[in-house]
């Protein structure tokens, strides 16, 4: 069983060790980035209190800061960039379209105008209500934009597009009748992390981690899933059952990140497209390097969204959309929209 | 405007959406603050009696109605032959998103007189959809790439307008948001003159181009042998599409999906295989007519934004797509 | 039915067309007849009104002062902020009133305008809102006087203004000075324990971008009542703005410490019912509120009423700041 004897398996072992070490420099990176969201923000905090304020908590102001504020808050923006570009990733699968992204096809949006109408009618309280109506919002939006857009990519991304602006046209109809709804609405029409960090979130955090860990799971079905619907039923995999799990998966994991965070686009666009390489056609891999690029994304996109401005900090969601629209152009341009 | 003469359906069809343009005009001039005979409505109209509210306030309304709801679903038909798509629609080219930024522009830096806001939307919306026709005519033309560059594009304006609404006084917020939703109320022949003779003019520049749109439309290799030019056909047709929809916005804010639905809506009526541009005129026209009536009537006396109930004809645009699609499957 | 009255709507413009030429040319005459006019300045420029008009449009910030100042109103328009400070009396009003047009200035019903047929129309809208406005179609209906807030302390000048046009000066000045007294009387009560302390403000108008509270200074809508009985807001905007941003900013939460650290006492904006608005529930939660100097020392003071722009409004803000203010006495 030499190298020699069966060079295949040689090469996907070396291909293998590449993955791994991709994946070793991913979260190394991760941890870096962590670093430096818990270290900078609108107030100056030494590095040395950063680290007292982690081992040595003795509650002064800067303390607070860095484990009240900045760790929970960092510990969000990770959660959510890996809901996001998990769910993008899933969703991309599943549609196999390369466009396919819960932002872009109104799943996000579907959410957060759940959530809206749910608190108006007094059934989004607490952390359970408010997951509960924004998973069954992502889940009407989905299901309507891929029964309608099933047949062709184009299609599926303007239905997206229109569900989102028909949503956004009631929401205004919904404020000239009741102010008070509107504003509540702001909130869910531009995602932010800022201040979420002092609400109750276990459970939509919970939500991620297990659905995360069942993308993880679900591995290789979703190889399958890949070929599309013909080559796979004559595999005969239970490409239904892969089906629905997966449009649960996407489901569950963009509203428990609209719950947190509002509405963020393009994470889940961007960070799929860049791990698709290194995952070199392997479901499982696209898995996780999604879940470990879609946090460092985020967390560097709430940073800045920290120090960009002088006083005050800006919505995240307007720093994804600033850093991932030029890629997306940039991308279709290089590559034509067919091989993004 | 089509050329395409088809015997007696696309005839009839016409017939009755020009009756239903006249109908929803005459009611939209009986209805207001107070009701008007048809009577009293046709005496005005032939002069023999005067009534500012009738002839100064309540016409232009309705023509404007008419006008630019016919060029909003002329300028969708263009857009959806580009994307060669039914979800095709000036929004995708972000026309909308940078009127707004540029109406947001006139209300928190300048003064926000109404001519400053009629400029600057126009000068936004023309600003970034040339943008995105730019960026997505390199190396040839992609209805696919044109959407997905307008959603990029879309995606940052509409993120720097929330900016701007986020950070505005209250007072102007509230102004933006009602610009947002678009609306004809108060709309004076003054404000139209201008408006009226460009889309005339982009109208009578379509009709002329129609016969050969419709040849794109069955797609660019037999086109080509057709010979039709078609670099040059596409751009004209994007200036048309855009101008329509910028002069609409200029002088009604955006009016949301009537763009989106009428060219659908008019295709299926006549039984067309393209997207036909007279239908999609007159079918438009009907939608924004009735729209307007029902935003004037539904919290009377109080003036809802025509967009807002535009929204629901979007609404249910896409509910009638998914029964369809429900059905085939 | 509907001609014939718009022909009378044209039939009486002209009518007040030549009236208005004869009122200005016939200044010396002795008796104030119902027919006078005179020039009035309003954001919109100089507009001939009526002397003593006697059917009132308002739309705005002109609706509550001129329910409290009892004009001669025929309409108004939706003014939703406003219902939350409005006594039950002034509520009655409020909703009995027709009214003409929304919340938004594009939501305005020229022809219910027209159907009131008012003799003046105030409108309390800043100048940008002006443009979603046909003003050339008020102004065939009735004379327009355009007055409207660009900075929060501008709302006694604007209120005297709405009440000077619509010809309620000799109400509103009693309630003016009701107030004045009021004020006065409190400064005097306060002199000994208010004028020394540096103050701070947390303003409600925050809960638009979350992680970020509002800080008022002095001259905005949350100081400017209580400066009146002699508190000042010490510091002042890092980088102003136009309009509030003049007077308030938006720091970070996590600038908290930062920006109140130095303050001996801080008040904070709470709705009229008392409760606390969520925008500034963040901040009072915040562990970093806990840390300041002034909270640990229980300086600090809700202040209902803040969103006043008129005097019995602000009446109501000095008693909602007496009562709050009064523990510091008690020191």
């Amino acid at each position: 069983m030499t190298a020699a004897q069966r060079p295949p398996a040689g090469g996907r072992a070396a291909g293998e060790a590449r993955r791994i070490g991709l994946l070793v420099g991913g979260l190394v990176l991760l941890a870096a980035v962590a670093v430096v969201s818990i270290g900078v923000g609108a107030h100056r905090v030494p590095p040395a209190e950063v680290v007292r304020a982690l081992f040595d908590y003795r509650g002064t102001n800067d303390h607070v800061i860095v484990r009240d504020v900045r760790a929970p808050r960092a510990l969000l923006a990770a959660a959510v960039g890996a809901a996001l570009a998990v769910g993008g990733a899933l969703i991309q699968t599943l549609a196999r379209n390369p466009l396919a992204e819960p932002g872009i096809l109104g799943v996000t949006a579907g959410a957060g105008f759940a959530v809206t109408v749910g608190s108006a009618l007094g059934l989004a309280g607490g952390q359970g209500g408010q997951l509960l109506c924004a998973v069954a919002g992502s889940v009407l939006a989905a299901l309507l934009v891929l029964a309608v857009g099933r047949r062709a990519p184009l299609r599926l991304v303007l239905t997206g597009v229109a569900l989102t602006a028909v949503l956004g046209g009631i929401a205004l109809g919904l404020r000239l009748m009741n102010p008070d709804v509107f504003d509540a609405y702001r909130f869910w029409s531009v995602g932010t992390l800022a201040g979420r960090e002092q609400e109750p979130l276990t459970l939509p955090l919970a939500a991620i981690g297990v659905c995360l860990l069942a993308a993880l799971a679900l591995g290789r079905s979703l190889n399958v899933l890949a070929l599309g619907e013909s080559v796979a039923q004559t595999l005969g995999a239970g490409v239904a059952r892969t089906q629905i799990v997966t449009l649960v998966l996407i489901t569950v994991l963009s509203g428990a990140a609209t719950a947190v965070a509002g509405p963020i686009l393009f994470v889940g666009l961007i960070v799929p497209h860049l791990a698709r390489r290194p995952a070199a056609g392997s479901a499982p891999w696209l898995m996780a390097y999604s879940m470990v690029l879609g946090p460092i994304l985020l967390l560097a996109a709430d940073t800045a969204a920290r120090v960009l401005l002088p006083t005050g900090e800006m919505p995240v969601a307007i720093v994804t959309a600033f850093l991932g629209g030029p890629m997306l152009i940039w991308t279709v341009r290089r590559y034509g929209a067919g091989a993004l | 405007m089509s050329v395409r003469v088809r015997p007696p359906r696309s005839a009839v069809v016409t017939a009755v959406l020009a009756a239903l343009i006249l109908g929803l005009a005459l009611l939209g001039l009986c209805y207001g603050a107070s009701w008007a005979s048809p009577a009293e409505v046709l005496s005005v109209l032939t002069g023999r009696e005067h009534s500012v509210v009738i002839h100064d306030w309540r016409l232009p309304r309705v023509a404007a109605g008419a006008v630019f709801g016919a060029s909003l679903g002329v300028a969708g038909a263009i857009f959806q032959n580009l994307t060669r798509n039914p979800l095709g629609s000036p929004d995708v080219i972000g026309l909308d998103a940078g009127a707004y930024t540029g109406a947001l522009f006139a209300l928190t830096v300048l003064s926000g007189t109404p001519a400053q806001l009629a400029g600057a939307s126009v000068a936004g919306g023309l600003i970034v959809s040339a943008a995105v026709y730019l960026l997505s005519v390199d190396r040839g033309f992609s209805g696919l790439r044109l959407v997905v560059i307008g959603i990029a594009v879309n995606a940052m304006v509409t993120a720097l307008n929330s900016w701007i609404v986020l950070r505005a006084d209250l007072d102007i917020a509230i102004a933006a948001v009602g610009w947002s939703a678009g609306s004809l109320n108060g709309v004076d022949w003054s404000d139209l003159t201008v408006p009226f003779a460009v889309i005339g003019v982009l109208l009578a520049v379509m009709a002329a181009q129609a016969r050969a749109m419709h040849q794109t439309s069955l797609g660019d290799a037999l086109a080509v042998t057709t010979g039709v030019a078609l670099g040059r056909l596409r751009l004209l047709m994007v200036l048309v599409g855009v101008g329509c929809t910028a002069t609409v916005t200029a002088v009604a804010g955006p009016i949301a999906f009537i763009a989106l639905a009428a060219p659908q809506i008019g295709r299926r009526l006549a039984g067309s295989a393209g997207i036909p541009l007279l239908p999609a005129a007159l079918t438009g026209a009907v939608l924004l007519q009735g729209a307007d009536l029902i935003a004037q009537a539904l919290l009377a006396p109080v003036a809802l934004p025509v967009g807002v109930v535009s929204t629901a004809v979007g609404g249910c645009y896409l509910i009638w797509l998914l029964t369809k699609e429900v059905r085939r499957a | 039915m509907f001609t014939r009255r718009s022909t009378g709507l044209v039939g009486a413009l002209a009518l007040a067309l030549t009236l208005s030429a004869c009122g200005s040319s016939d200044n010396d005459a002795d008796t104030p007849g119902k027919n006078d006019t005179r020039v009035f300045t309003a954001d919109n420029g100089k507009v001939t009104i009526p002397a003593h008009p006697e059917r009132v449009v308002a739309t705005g910030y002109a609706v509550p002062t001129l329910i409290e100042a009892g004009a001669p109103l025929v309409g108004i328009s939706s003014w939703k902020r406003g219902e939350p400070m409005m006594d039950d009396k002034e509520l009655a009003t409020y909703k009995k009133l027709t009214k003409v047009a929304g919340e938004q200035a594009s939501e305005t019903n020229y022809e219910a305008i027209a159907e009131a047929k008012p003799d003046l129309i105030v409108l309390g809208v800043p100048a940008p809102v002006l443009g979603d406005i046909d003003m050339k179609r008020l102004k065939s209906i009735a004379p327009v006087v355009a007055v409207g807030p660009m900075l929060p302390t501008q709302w006694r000048e604007v209120s005297r203004k709405h009440a000077d046009a619509a010809g309620v000066l000799a109400a509103y000045d009693t309630m003016k000075t009701t107030y004045e007294t009021k004020a006065a009387e409190l400064k005097k009560k306060y002199q000994s324990v208010l004028p020394q302390l540096k103050l701070g403000h947390v303003g409600s108008y925050g809960d638009t971008s979350k992680g970020t509270f509002q800080r008022e200074f002095n001259g905005s809508w949350g100081t400017n009542v209580a400066q009146d009985i002699g508190a000042n807001y010490y510091g002042k905007v890092k980088k102003p703005g136009p309009g509030s941003k003049s007077v308030s900013e938006y720091p970070s939460m996590e600038e908290l410490g930062d920006s109140l650290g130095q303050a001996d006492a801080i008040t904070y904006s709470v709705n009229a019912d008392g409760s606390v608005p969520p925008s500034v529930k963040a901040v009072l939660d915040s562990k970093l509120w806990q840390n300041l100097p002034a909270v640990k020392k229980k300086m600090t003071f809700p202040i209902a009423y803040t969103e006043a722009a008129t005097y019995s409004d602000a009446l109501k803000t000095l008693d909602a700041i007496d009562t709050s203010f009064a523990p510091l006495l008690a020191k």
